[in-house]
């Protein structure tokens, strides 16, 4: 072994932990409580994703759903491929492999004393999450927090509860759509931009947040720059391919930006010259 | 946790690809470790209608087949394709070139007339039923059925790839055929083989079927740049390359 | 450091005693007429004159297939460590400044141990081109000759001489076993320097009009030109131009189970950006769907996303290989790089 590598650790390698909590959220998604073998928590920021595998099936990311200001690791996984539908059999008390915490976070030091307006499509809450309960657990940090919330259907809807405790706070505005009409549902039908006039008068000067599936974020934008929102004070949390999750393997990578370290959560002015971002 | 039950069934074919299974040596005792075989004409006399998983060779060439196919499917919980036959048709599917008395005269002679040698157009076995996974080729590769059924075994799916021929063979750092000014069609064909053929100085004749989106336009205007003909290429590929919806 | 002479039967004989330390000696031999690096089992296998090998030294510091963990399936893993000394003797200045483009990308940022590690227990001898390949440009991208990153570095004399440039500390122990040679005269480091001279300008035989440190600012303004659909057309994505390139390191990472299902290994393989589906997600969304854009990402990967990674190289250094190894015969960078030239105006 060569003096040059020791000390340094494998990046790779996933550390173990346990699942505490699980419970499906819809038919699709799986909410899972962890905490780390080692006992510590991992010290990550709202909007970062980790590396979650099972070794022998694979390895995938995934954004971490909680917030830093409680314990363990909370996330959401769509059952859609080998990886996901293995973590669905997992019960209480199975081990997943987490590499993490990587990526970019929100702004939670420059979005201080702002507005944040959080605009979610489908699964996009997910990551969104993180920020809105630490920002609510920093309440007197921030200034009005306004969620709009955009769902297919009635039935994929996540967090039915936590988002009924939201919207019983008097200290921010949780507005919630589904696409297509449904017996059980009395709200608003219509994508997620079919809210955001009912916000308009709120978003000059305040921080937008955007992460939802890749078609949504074209037409939030458009209705963003109608409603005049400088780019500057737009963030969006994008997805892609990824395998290494640390800037090596390519796979992530929208023109010269890596989505695993560049962003997840990427600011939207400095998306200018990236054509491939949106 | 009881092993999954493993029936292993031949259509229309020459058996090729089974004998790679039973070619499998130390592999097969390791196989049967982790499945229990419940059905193989080739290997064994015992015969049974229960079973998780069932391999299918060979193509389908008659309407009893198709039938006969379509129970295997109620029955088995994963199919899986064994071997080009199955896979894409394979060298059966040449057939489908020409008209099909011509043929049956071409092989049978004068016995063409017998009716039990009516068949219909080759078809792959998912012009038939769904398949689950593909374990490609003519024959096919030991090491990567082992794979694909590892993979199944684990709930995984297999990780057979869609990029052409060529990265395998670059990776073995082989001489491109077509620095000989020898066509290959390696470019537009599934990998998975590690280039088995030009990596024994033959080029790839396409016994794995095209990649998903091959670049057929390409493929015909490389030809002409080497100074060779469609109709040349067609002559290569025949064997493999009849009727698979790209043909060029 | 220190330079010497060897005669070729000297040279010879530090091959040999090289062999005879059991270290495996990794060295270009020939290979169904062309060139391969590959394990050296006698001095005689050994091609100083050859012009450039199919695929490059590269897949000794970053292999076709590296193991990185393994496991007890859904349980635990262990970090593997793959690597082992190795001399890699015969590198081409181009090659040896994608290694050291390589080191510096595995280094930087989240530290890559699998590659370090093995990177560092190999000593580089290189070597300066002999016989310019068919399609090597090395004179435009300004890496046709080297003057650190190696261990020890070759030249061969026009008498047949061979110098040998003793860099590093690595390549001191190694010279050690050269026995008693003669520290090169004055008159041989002149015919070296003519060698230099003579390289960085002969191994041309595509023809850059610019400057590389301008790619960048061509780059830039070229994205939606139109000879990334005239190229892409007749693309495959077959991906071979990434394969044989030495600067290419992307890869996928996949695990492997062994027949018992308990246990098994997560590996990494070469991956290409030019493969179909390089960007699929699952679902089969594809984000970089279009083989223009597939071909473009490469050219501008090369040209301009990782130089600005590195401090300004560019990721091309000139090999020809990719234009060799293209069957629809599109790849040539040059011929993309000059094409913008042509109608880019440069402020
Ligand atoms: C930053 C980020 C955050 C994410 N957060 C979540 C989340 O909170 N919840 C959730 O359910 N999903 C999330 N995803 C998507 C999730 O990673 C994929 O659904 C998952 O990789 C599918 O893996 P699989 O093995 O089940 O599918 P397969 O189709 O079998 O995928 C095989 C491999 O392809 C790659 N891959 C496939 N799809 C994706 C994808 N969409 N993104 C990145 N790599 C992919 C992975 O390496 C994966 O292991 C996120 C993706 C990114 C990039
Ligand atoms: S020999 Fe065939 S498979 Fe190999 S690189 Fe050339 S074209 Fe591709
Ligand atoms: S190289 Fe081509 S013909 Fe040969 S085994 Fe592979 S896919 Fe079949
Ligand atoms: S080698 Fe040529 S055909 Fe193949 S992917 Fe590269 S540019 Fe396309
Ligand atoms: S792009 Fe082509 S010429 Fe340049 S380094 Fe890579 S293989 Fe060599
Ligand atoms: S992005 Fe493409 S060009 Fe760049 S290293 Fe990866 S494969 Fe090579
Ligand atoms: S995921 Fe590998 S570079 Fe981003």
């Amino acid at each position: 072994m060569c003096e040059c590598c020791s000390g340094h650790p494998d990046i790779y390698l996933p550390q173990m932990a346990t699942i505490t909590k699980r419970r499906m959220l819809n038919g699709t998604e799986l909410f899972l409580h962890l905490e780390m073998d080692s006992g510590q928590d991992l010290r990550y920021k709202p909007g970062q994703f980790v590396e979650v595998s099972l070794a022998g099936i694979g390895e995938a990311p995934i954004s971490i759903s909680s917030s830093p200001t409680q314990k363990g690791l909370e996330l959401v996984v769509r059952n859609v491929g080998s990886l996901t539908k293995a973590i669905h059999k997992l019960q209480v008390g199975d081990k997943l492999g987490i590499r993490g915490p990587y990526g970019t976070t929100y702004p939670i030091e420059e979005a201080k004393g702002k507005d944040l307006v959080f605009i979610c499509g489908g699964i996009g809450l997910v990551p969104q999450r993180s920020f809105i309960r630490y920002a609510l657990d920093h309440r007197n940090d921030y200034g009005k927090i306004i969620v709009l919330i955009g769902t297919k259907c009635y039935s994929m809807r996540l967090f039915r509860e936590e988002i009924a405790l939201w919207q019983e706070r008097k200290d921010m505005t949780v507005l919630e759509t589904i696409d297509e009409a449904h017996d059980c549902w009395d709200g608003n039908v219509g994508v997620v931009t079919t809210l955001i006039p009912k916000i308009e008068n709120e978003l000059p000067g305040s921080l937008v947040l955007i992460c939802g599936p890749p078609i949504m974020y074209k037409f939030v934008l458009i209705s963003l720059a109608e409603a005049q929102v400088p780019e500057e004070n737009i963030y969006v949390n994008l997805e892609r391919r990824m395998k290494c999750g640390v800037g090596k393997c390519g796979h992530c990578q929208i023109n010269d930006k890596y989505v695993c370290q560049d962003g997840p959560v990427f600011r939207y002015s400095d998306l200018a010259l990236v054509p491939e971002a949106i | 946790m009881s092993k999954p039950r493993v029936a292993i069934f031949d259509f229309a074919c020459c058996e090729g690809c089974q004998l790679q299974i039973v070619n499998l040596e130390e592999e097969i005792l390791d196989l049967i470790h982790v499945v229990d075989v419940v059905e193989w004409r080739e290997a064994m006399s015992e015969q049974s209608h229960d079973y998780d998983i069932a391999i299918v060779e060979g193509s389908i060439t008659r309407h009893e087949d198709e039938l006969r196919l379509e129970v295997i499917r109620s029955r088995c919980k994963i199919l899986i394709a064994l071997g080009a036959c199955a896979t894409i048709g394979g060298v059966n599917k040449m057939k489908n070139n020409f008209d099909l008395n011509d043929v049956k005269e071409c092989v049978y002679g004068k016995d063409a007339k017998m009716p039990h040698l009516n068949t219909d157009m080759t078809k792959a076995v998912d012009e038939v039923v769904p398949v689950d996974a593909y374990i490609h080729g003519c024959p096919i590769d030991r090491k990567e059925f082992g794979t694909v059924i590892r993979a199944l075994l684990l709930g995984k799916r297999p990780p057979v790839p869609d990029y052409p021929v060529c990265v395998e063979c670059k990776a073995k750092e082989n001489v491109c055929r077509y620095e000989y000014n020898e066509i290959c069609l390696g470019p537009i064909i599934r990998a998975g083989c590690g280039a088995r053929c030009p990596s024994s100085n033959f080029r790839c004749f396409g016994c794995r079927g095209y990649v998903d989106h091959p670049n057929v336009e390409a493929a015909k205007e490389v030809m002409d740049k080497y100074g060779l003909t469609v109709e040349d290429l067609k002559q290569k590929m025949i064997l493999f390359g009849s009727k698979q919806g790209h043909t060029l | 450091m220190s330079v010497l002479k060897f005669t070729p039967k000297q040279f010879d004989d530090f091959v040999s005693a090289m062999l005879k330390t059991g270290r495996p000696v990794m060295a270009p031999q020939a290979k169904n007429g062309r060139f391969a690096f590959g394990p050296l089992a006698s001095p005689a296998d050994l091609r100083l004159d050859y012009d450039v090998t199919i695929l490059p030294p590269k897949k000794y510091v970053l292999p076709q297939v590296e193991t990185l963990l393994e496991f007890e399936v859904c349980g635990p893993c262990r970090s593997v460590q793959e690597g082992q000394p190795m001399i890699l003797l015969g590198v081409h200045p181009y090659d040896l400044t994608a290694i050291l483009q390589m080191d510096e990308l595995f280094r930087q940022g989240q530290y890559d141990k699998h590659y370090m590690d093995r990177r560092c227990q190999i000593t580089i001898i290189a070597l300066d081109v002999v016989t310019p390949s068919a399609n090597v440009f090395a004179s435009s991208m300004g890496t046709a000759t080297v003057r650190s990153g190696y261990d020890i570095l070759l030249t061969v004399l026009k008498d047949g001489s061979i110098l040998a440039d003793v860099a590093t500390a690595k390549g001191q122990e190694l010279i050690r076993l050269a026995g008693s040679v003669v520290p090169a005269s004055e008159a041989d480091l002149k015919a070296r320097k003519d060698v230099w001279e003579h390289n960085n300008a002969a191994l041309n035989k595509h023809i850059l009009l610019c400057k590389p440190s301008l790619l960048p600012k061509i780059l830039e303004q070229n994205y939606n030109h139109p000879v990334w659909e005239e190229k892409a057309r007749l693309c495959y994505s077959c991906g071979s131009c990434n394969q044989v390139c030495p600067t290419c390191y992307c890869f996928d990472v996949q695990d492997r189970v062994n027949w018992d299902l308990k246990t098994g290994h997560r590996f990494r393989c070469w991956d290409g950006c030019l493969l179909e589906n390089f960007a699929t997600v699952a679902g089969n969304h594809n984000f970089r769907k279009d083989r223009a854009a597939r071909y473009r990402h490469r050219l501008y990967r090369k040209g301009k996303y990782v130089p600005e990674k590195i401090g300004g190289q560019i990721a091309c250094v000139g090999c020809g290989r990719c234009i060799s190894a293209c069957t629809a015969k599109i790849a040539n960078p040059v011929e993309v790089y000059n094409r913008l030239l042509q109608d880019t105006k440069l402020g």
